[in-house]
């Protein structure tokens, strides 16, 4: 019995922590490991990831209590929730000398102007990614939502098909498919995406907001609606593991959704030190071009482009290019009476 | 008594649906592919690769931690609520089984919310280890108390009386008679909680804080995320482990099994 | 009477008692404290308003309590809820249904075997269950991805089975061990078939065990969000997964009480009648 407390007691003595460490709430695959290695190394302490995969369920998580996160990656419409909620730590430009690093558009973003509470980090667009070799044998198009929406389509592909499990994501691709902004405020038109979802929902297998990643490489899933840089990953696992088959991934015509990710600082975190010092180690160029090449992420960093692999830099699914911005569009709060509509819309969508 | 051989095929193909599972998990663990989608060769490197995973090694030793902690309180508390359940039936204590059994028979999902909006509402506490075990105490509490009692019921009421007729204290005779006796209960009930603790995971998930992980924590993250056969050779090594702790467990306490049927 | 007895037995009647609440408060308070007040607390929430982030709002406000019927009204008026409290009963019962076929045969097997063999062949049921329950469902994301069959109804329903199966095998066989053959062989020497002596004799005295494995498969699958959420495709979700979505993901904890406040009654209505009916069996029999 002495001995199973003595154990017990150094078991517990071993939870509590000795090196300095960051607790980072991350979305899963946007930050490589060999990034944080690098970190690692270079700040003698310890970087602890938790993840999610919509912003939803950060926000959530959050109010549910999950306080300590030194520093979050929420998307441009989450960093608003965020500041109104004062949650987040303003930044301390003294420590961030890298600052200047990143490319002048991304320095003045409707939800933080003037970076004074927000460095964006990467960027992604919510697209289509597809199994090449199977959809060319179907004789598919990859280019259209038409791909998830249109029974014509998905009658070929039924059950090999994933859409997100993002309320604000999934509805806004049904939006952009039926020709409206993803910021409309007219129940009426939201109220035909939904229907425009539920005649096209018995063609899908499930919402997937990560394993879609695994399905496609594997080639469970043929057809997967995410992000860009889940699909470059998928994309990689599948050539690494030599599938029979390519992955590929586009940016639908009628236009999609486009994500700027940011680092912030929580008021929760007790080491803001030590997260500033994390995101100026991530402005450097050099660290800053690995979202890219390792991860396949857009990058908002000037610093970067040197770096940057000429496959990636030139993938305009992964970097836009003008003409192709001017299809995209980022996601932004509603009032309360459309997020109750629209929640209410979503039970129904998961149900029925 | 004569079995059918109908009966056998059926409890064949019963154990082989039990078993056909995990021996693919475990075989796949040796697979030479990042993708583990088919077959391509033998290899041991996901069991290197997990030895040198932080966060999977810490994650175990959260739970391994937790385990033994809030067993250790589990047990006591319980093998306390069960003499209790045993030996007063009448008065206020009337409502002591409704206390004990009902966090066993609810959907763990009611306790983990119920939990979560007690640690955030009353407390204000930040989710973390003493969250996860107070959520677990609370939920072994019963599973030792209902062996321990078990074990009591079975017992001849007038060794108790003997004690005290011979001017033993309660603590004597307690020390003396009735924890000798029921040792194999509470020993039973410990390994019990230790094994519902470090296999938890929906009450886990929702009281869970921020840097705390445990290990069916970090194995839901990985299915739900990863690729490799990693998932496959960490649950290898906990099948593997399971069993150890059961082999030993018989050795221990051969009433633990008899006292999982009940 | 010696006055000395009297005060003795007091003293000894005084130590009793506190030995009583020595025993009995720890377990009592702790159980209070961490399982009674927070299950008080649910029922309260789901009376309360949404928190404008989430969360609860203040019970106070202007000096007034805030409470509210209005998530209850919310449930009552929309069909969809109830729906899916319906397919969860359709699916639990489902999962016992076939917990229960495919138990029966082993847990009999098992009982009919000579003593000595008995105790390994429990260890057989249990062993696989002794692994991490994820594990055993990320068992079958491997099985049935390649098959096609994952993220369909059926993926649920074999995840359900799977998990749940022992313990429907060994309260079931817990009952089939007690039998006297001695009635079965008296039933065969008057010339009752093997399919009579089941039906007749077997699956009747069997009773308490079926109903205690059915609590034990139809409670938990009850309220399970983890399964539907890895195995279930786009129609797959239960009320498990509704209460967890109110709290970690649509932020509406009023609604997660409510939904979790009818589950628990709806449990408690069952343990009832699931007793009852055991209850009555035991009369009978």
């Amino acid at each position: 019995m002495r001995r199973l407390l003595a154990l017990l007691l150094l078991t517990l003595a071993g939870l509590a922590e000795a090196e300095p460490t960051l607790y980072l709430y991350n979305w899963n695959n946007y930050i490589s490991d060999e990034t944080l290695a690098r970190f690692e190394a270079h700040c003698h302490c310890r970087v602890k990831q938790d993840y999610y995969s919509d912003n939803e369920e950060m926000l959530a998580k959050l109010e549910a209590g999950a306080a300590g996160y030194d520093l979050i990656v929420p998307t441009g419409n989450a960093v608003e929730s965020l500041l109104r909620r004062h949650a987040l730590r303003p930044l301390d430009k003294t420590k961030l000398p890298h600052l200047a690093n990143l490319k002048p558009e991304f320095t003045d973003l409707w939800f933080d102007r003037g970076n004074r509470f927000a460095v964006p980090y990467a960027t992604s667009v919510t697209l289509l990614g597809y199994n090449a070799t199977r959809l060319a044998e179907l004789g598919l198009p990859t280019d259209s939502w038409a791909l998830i929406f249109e029974p014509a389509y998905l009658a070929k592909i039924k059950g090999r098909v994933t859409v997100l499990n993002s309320q604000r994501e999934l509805m806004a691709a049904a939006m952009r498919y039926l020709g409206h902004s993803v910021q409309d405020t007219d129940p009426a038109k939201w109220d035909a995406a939904k229907r425009l979802i539920l005649r096209a929902k018995p063609y899908w297998a499930t919402f997937s907001n990560s394993t879609y990643i695994k399905d496609l490489a594997i080639g469970n899933i043929w057809v997967a609606h995410g992000y860009s840089n889940d699909m470059f990953r998928a994309q990689q696992d599948a050539a690494a593991a030599r599938r029979p088959f390519a992955i590929g991934f586009t940016t639908p015509k009628e236009g999609a959704v486009l994500a700027v990710d940011s680092f912030v600082i929580h008021q929760s975190g007790r080491n803001p030190e030590l997260a500033h010092a994390f995101i100026d180690f991530m402005l450097d160029g050099r660290n800053a071009a690995d979202v890219s090449n390792l991860i396949g992420a857009g990058n908002p960093n000037a610093a970067a482009t040197p770096f940057l692999d000429a496959a990636v830099a030139g993938n305009p699914a992964i970097f836009p290019g003008a003409q192709e911005m001017k299809r995209l569009e980022m996601l932004r709060d509603f009032d309360a009476t459309l997020r109750r509509t629209l929640s209410r819309m979503w039970t129904e969508i998961k149900v029925r | 008594m004569r079995r059918g051989p109908w009966l056998w095929a059926a409890a064949l193909a019963v154990y082989a649906f039990l078993y056909m599972p995990l021996a693919v998990v475990v075989l796949f663990s040796f697979n030479d592919s990042t993708l583990n989608a088919e077959w391509v060769g033998f290899t041991t490197r996901w069991y290197g690769k997990l030895l040198d995973d932080d966060e999977m090694l810490r994650a175990a030793g959260n739970s391994l931690g937790i385990a033994l902690a809030a067993s250790a309180v589990a047990t006591l508390l319980g093998t306390m609520a069960g003499i209790a359940m045993h030996r007063w039936q009448s008065g206020s204590l009337r409502l002591l089984p409704f206390l004990v059994l009902t966090p066993v028979a609810m959907p763990e999902i009611l306790l983990g919310v119920s939990l979560l909006i007690f640690f955030r509402q009353v407390l204000d506490l930040t989710l973390g280890l003493f969250s996860i075990l107070a959520a677990h105490v609370t939920f072994s509490i019963g599973f030792v108390a209902i062996i321990v009692r078990a074990r009591l019921a079975g017992m001849d009421e007038s060794i108790f009386e003997a004690a005290r007729d011979l001017g033993a204290s309660p603590w004597q005779t307690f020390r003396r008679v009735t924890l000798p006796l029921i040792l194999p209960g509470v020993l039973a009930g410990f390994l019990m909680s230790f094994t519902l603790s470090i296999d938890d995971f929906v009450i886990t998930f929702f009281v869970a804080g921020v840097g705390v992980s445990t290990l069916p924590l970090q194995i839901y993250s990985m299915i739900k995320v990863a690729v490799t056969p990693e998932v496959n050779a960490v649950s290898t090594l906990l099948m593997a482990l399971t069993l150890t702790m059961i082999a030993l467990a018989s050795r221990l306490a051969p009433d633990l099994l008899k006292a999982r049927q009940q | 009477m010696m006055p000395g007895s009297t005060s003795r037995a007091e003293s000894r009647s005084h130590a009793d008692r506190a030995t009583k609440w020595a025993v009995s408060l720890p377990p009592s308070l702790f159980l209070i404290a961490f399982f009674l007040l927070p299950s008080l607390l649910m029922v309260a929430a789901s009376f309360r308003h949404p928190g404008e982030f989430g969360g609860l709002a203040p019970l106070f406000l202007d000096g007034r309590l805030q409470l509210t019927l209005e998530t209850y009204r919310f449930f009552a008026g929309d069909f969809i809820y109830a729906e899916i409290f319906l397919r969860s009963f359709v699916v639990a019962g489902l999962t016992t249904l076939l917990c229960l076929l495919l138990a029966y045969p082993l847990a009999l097997l098992i009982a009919r075997s000579p003593k000595r063999r008995r105790d390994l062949l429990v260890l057989l049921v249990i062993l696989p269950f002794a692994s991490n329950f994820l594990i055993r469902v990320y068992a079958w994301i491997m099985l049935l991805g390649p098959a096609g069959l994952l993220y369909t109804p059926f993926a649920v329903i074999v995840g359900m089975v799977y998990v749940h199966l022992p313990f429907m095998i060994l309260p079931l066989y817990t009952n089939l061990e007690k039998h006297d053959p001695a009635l079965l062989e008296a039933a065969q020497d008057l010339g009752a078939g093997a399919w009579t002596r089941f039906w007749r004799i077997t699956l009747p005295l069997s009773l308490p065990g079926i109903w205690s494995g059915t609590a034990l498969v139809f409670i938990p699958v009850l309220g399970m969000f983890a399964v539907p959420e890895l195995l279930g495709g786009t129609r797959d979700i239960l009320i498990g997964n509704l209460i967890k979505e109110q709290f970690l993901d649509n932020r509406d904890w009023p609604l997660g009480a409510t939904l979790s406040i009818l589950l628990t009654v709806a449990v408690l209505a069952l343990a009832a009648l699931a007793a009852r009916a055991g209850r009555l069996r035991g009369k009978t029999s």
